[in-house]
């Protein structure tokens, strides 16, 4: 049976996915550790990819006791790592 | 590992040790292994032992108890003599290993009192969250590894898969072992035809894992593709050398060469020079979306490296008749 996957997630839906309560969510995106676009009615919507990025944000934040904000910090460096080492791996591929 | 690791060991330090020195090897291990910095595979489970000692010596109480009866210290009651029990065990004998079988495998057993908060054993990190805004939320449930979070899913690993061309033109399937928790999971996974190099083959479920029932990362075993002596890789399409005789390319000819799909014909125009590539469409790489590579065959002329008398004598007929200048400029 193929379960459609809708492309983004209510806050019940987010919160589900994520295993958190739908306040520590609301709170991370007030704190803009989480990205989340709000509606004309004042509901926020995720993207998928958001729940590995709160995945992320939870071993982070377990592992090193950052803040919110060095988490911030943190995942946007990461990120602009990763970008940058697929570059390097594409660059470094045998080419002619 | 973690089976009776000494966590002074795995934090690297003397146990004479401060608690400053504690503290600075943990912070640096913990960034070079943290599975979000380092996506080898073995990076969890090395951050997973290096966490664990540190909860242990950070905390002086539970350093303590560590130093005085050694890996199985939880299992020890509370008010125990650290002198009776050194006797006690000198006293049980060396055969049987003194209980050691206890501190075996403790990782994940019911007997680590990571969480718990063991009756009589006081336990709590010595690593003070500051500023936890959200602490209410999941009322104070103490530890590493969760602090009040519930389930976190694990991290994404990577790891490099190498094979070579010919595994890449006809797909393979390997058996990739994973250690994890002390047990060793073998894996079949199918390399599907036309993989390029770079390419990511995810394989779901099978990261880092998820703490508390998360739900685990996914491993992408990132494909690597050796450098092989006859065949250059770019993209799908494939490069080799095509070695011919000066009368072969002056003449033009047909030549069988060996491709990773098996032998195919090139058919050399009269006058190639070195250098020339000729194109065999589609025989590169297959391409499980759209269409395969191309093959090309680089013209590489080869004299003979000691001529007999006959060949020199012709070859210097024919430099006599010919006003061939290959330097002169158009």
């Amino acid at each position: 049976m193929v379960r459609v996957r809708p492309a983004r997630l209510s806050l019940d839906d987010f919160a589900m996915a994520t295993g958190l309560h739908p306040d520590l969510v609301r709170r991370l995106v007030a704190l803009g550790v989480v990205d989340a676009a709000r509606d004309p009615a004042g509901d926020l919507w995720f993207s998928r990819g958001q729940v590995a990025a709160v995945a992320r944000v939870q071993r982070l934040r377990a592992g090193f006791a950052l803040n919110y904000a060095a988490i911030s910090l943190v995942t946007d460096l990461l990120d602009r790592i990763a970008v940058l080492e697929a570059a390097l791996r594409g660059a470094r591929r045998p080419g002619r | 590992m973690a089976a009776g690791q000494d966590f002074y060991e795995t934090l690297g330090v003397p146990r004479t040790a401060s608690q400053d020195d504690i503290q600075r090897a943990y912070r640096r291990l913990a960034r070079q292994y943290h599975p979000d910095v380092n996506h080898d595979p073995g990076a969890e489970d090395r951050f997973k032992d290096v966490s664990e000692a540190y909860d242990v010596l950070s905390d002086p109480q539970a350093r303590r108890r560590y130093d005085a009866f050694g890996a199985d210290f939880r299992q020890v009651p509370e008010d125990m003599d650290p002198e009776t029990f050194r006797r006690a065990r000198a006293g049980a004998g060396s055969g049987a290993g003194a209980g050691g079988g206890r501190a075996r495998g403790a990782r994940g057993s019911p007997g680590f009192g990571y969480s718990t908060g063991e009756p009589g054993f006081g336990y709590s990190s010595g690593d003070v969250d500051i500023e936890d805004l959200l602490g209410g939320f999941f009322g104070g449930r103490g530890g590493r590894g969760s602090r009040g979070w519930g389930p976190i899913p694990g991290a994404d690993q990577e790891a490099e898969l190498e094979i070579t061309v010919e595994e890449a033109y006809h797909g393979t399937r390997r058996s990739i072992t994973l250690s994890g928790d002390g047990a060793r999971a073998t894996l079949d996974v199918n390399v599907p035809p036309g993989v390029t190099d770079g390419q990511r083959i995810r394989l779901a479920g099978q990261g880092g894992r998820g703490s508390e029932g998360g739900a685990n990362g996914d491993l992408y075993l990132v494909v690597r593709i050796a450098p092989h002596p006859r065949y250059r890789l770019s993209g799908r399409d494939l490069y080799l050398d095509l070695p011919l005789a000066p009368w072969e390319a002056a003449l033009g000819t047909t030549v069988a060469v060996d491709t990773p799909g098996g032998e195919a014909k090139v058919k050399v125009p009269a006058g190639t020079s070195s250098g020339r590539r000729l194109r065999l469409r589609g025989r590169g790489l297959p391409n499980p979306r759209g269409k395969p590579g191309d093959l090309f065959a680089e013209a590489k002329i080869m004299v003979p490296p000691r001529p007999s008398r006959a060949e020199r004598r012709l070859f210097e007929e024919l430099a006599a008749e010919s006003d061939f200048d290959p330097r002169r400029q158009p």
